[in-house]
Order: structure tokens, then sequence, then C-alpha cells
């Protein structure tokens, strides 16, 4: 398994473990009609993003140290840069359809976290496609 | 566009010149050692410079590398 691929699976996991809780949390109290308090997931949201930064920056730096230990980092080849291309054009549809849906649509119906969380969401998943894109190109071209 | 497939004789080539490994031939065309695996299986199509990088270090011609196999040929 390339380097980079391993790096998406640590950013999927690492999405997975932070932001599946947080919405989970957020999402079941703001279905349940008991918005939870604005300190509270403030609070809620500083830990999934602390945990998010500790989980990506152990990963990648335990990963390094692998890749220095099987020969050092090699740069990204033409191959590489194709799938990175095809990530990003996968998440950009997702994050434009997800932009428009929270600035344009939601603020008609809705306001306050229910748009800061619809914003969060939709970032989450542009950043789940484009991953998501990348493990699966490794895959199938591998 | 007519339907075909690419095939390769890398393997091959390969073992002809020392048994030569993914990770020495990459490192001398600028590719990682699982874009030639890649290649080799098929399953990805090098840009034209790559595979002419990859007939150099062979110092082969690109047809004896590379195989295009149209399938309307003969139709």
């Amino acid at each position: 398994m390339s380097y980079r691929e391993k790096l998406a699976w640590l950013s999927l996991g690492a999405m997975a473990l932070t932001f599946g809780p947080y919405f989970a949390i957020a999402g079941r109290a703001s279905a349940m009609d008991r918005p939870m308090p604005n300190l509270q997931l403030l609070w809620l949201f500083a830990i999934a993003a602390v945990v998010q930064v500790v989980v990506q920056g152990a990963g990648r730096f335990w990963l390094r140290h692998q890749e220095r230990l099987e020969g050092g980092l090699q740069p990204a080849d033409e191959r590489d840069r194709a799938i990175e291309y095809r990530s990003v054009r996968a998440d950009y549809g997702v994050l434009i359809a997800g932009m428009i849906l929270v600035g344009c649509v939601m603020p008609f119906n809705s306001g306050g976290w229910r748009i800061v969380n619809a914003a969060l969401a939709m970032i989450v998943a542009a950043e789940v496609v484009h991953y998501a894109t990348v493990v699966v190109s490794y895959r199938r071209y591998a | 566009m007519s339907p075909g497939t690419l095939s390769n004789r890398i393997r091959v080539l390969r073992f002809e010149n020392d048994e030569m490994s993914q990770t020495e031939l990459g490192r001398r065309i600028g590719l990682t050692r699982q874009t030639l695996a890649a290649i080799e299986a098929g399953k990805y199509s090098p840009s034209l410079e790559a595979a002419f990088r990859i007939a150099e270090v062979f110092q082969v011609d690109l047809q004896q590398v590379f195989q295009w196999n149209s399938e309307g040929v003969g139709r």
C-alpha cells in the first residue's frame, strides 16, 4: 500500500473517530428538539477538532517514520498526481452543492447551530468523498 | 474510439536485465514501486514520457515494451 493511500485511510479513520461522535451527539440533541447549550456544543466541537489534529499528527508522524525505515519517502509521481486531481474534482462538487444548500437554502428555514453544523457536515462530507476517492482509485489502479 | 487494451513486457524485460527490481526501475524513471506494479499489471496506463523512459532504461524500442491490442482490427 502506498504512503498516500495510507494517509487517506488515516484521514478517513480520524474523521470517523472524531466527527462521527460529534454529529451523532449534536444531531440527536437537535432531533429531540432539545438543542444543546452553546458552550456545551462549542466544547464538543473543540474536543473533536483537537482529537482530529492529534490523531492526524501522530498518524502522519508514524507513517513518515515507517516510510523512512522502508527506504525513504518517495515524491508523488504521475499516478499519485492523477489520483489527487480526480479526488479534488470529486470533493469540489460535494462542497459546492453543500455550501449552496447551507448558504442559500437553510437560512430561510433554520438558524444558529443547525446552519453551523450543516456547514461543518458538508465540509466533512467533502473530505470523506476526497479521501474515499483516493482509496478507491489506489485500489482500482493498484 | 475503438476499444482495445494496452499490454506490456516490463516483467520479462526486468527479468532479462538481471532481475531488476520494481523499486530500482522506478527510481531510475521517477515512479514509485506501486505505480510500476500497477503498470505491470495493466491497471494503469503510463504517460508517453514515462513509457519512453522505461524503454530507454531497457534500451529497446517502445513497441518492445508496450503493445496496443485493438479489438477492432480484422472486423
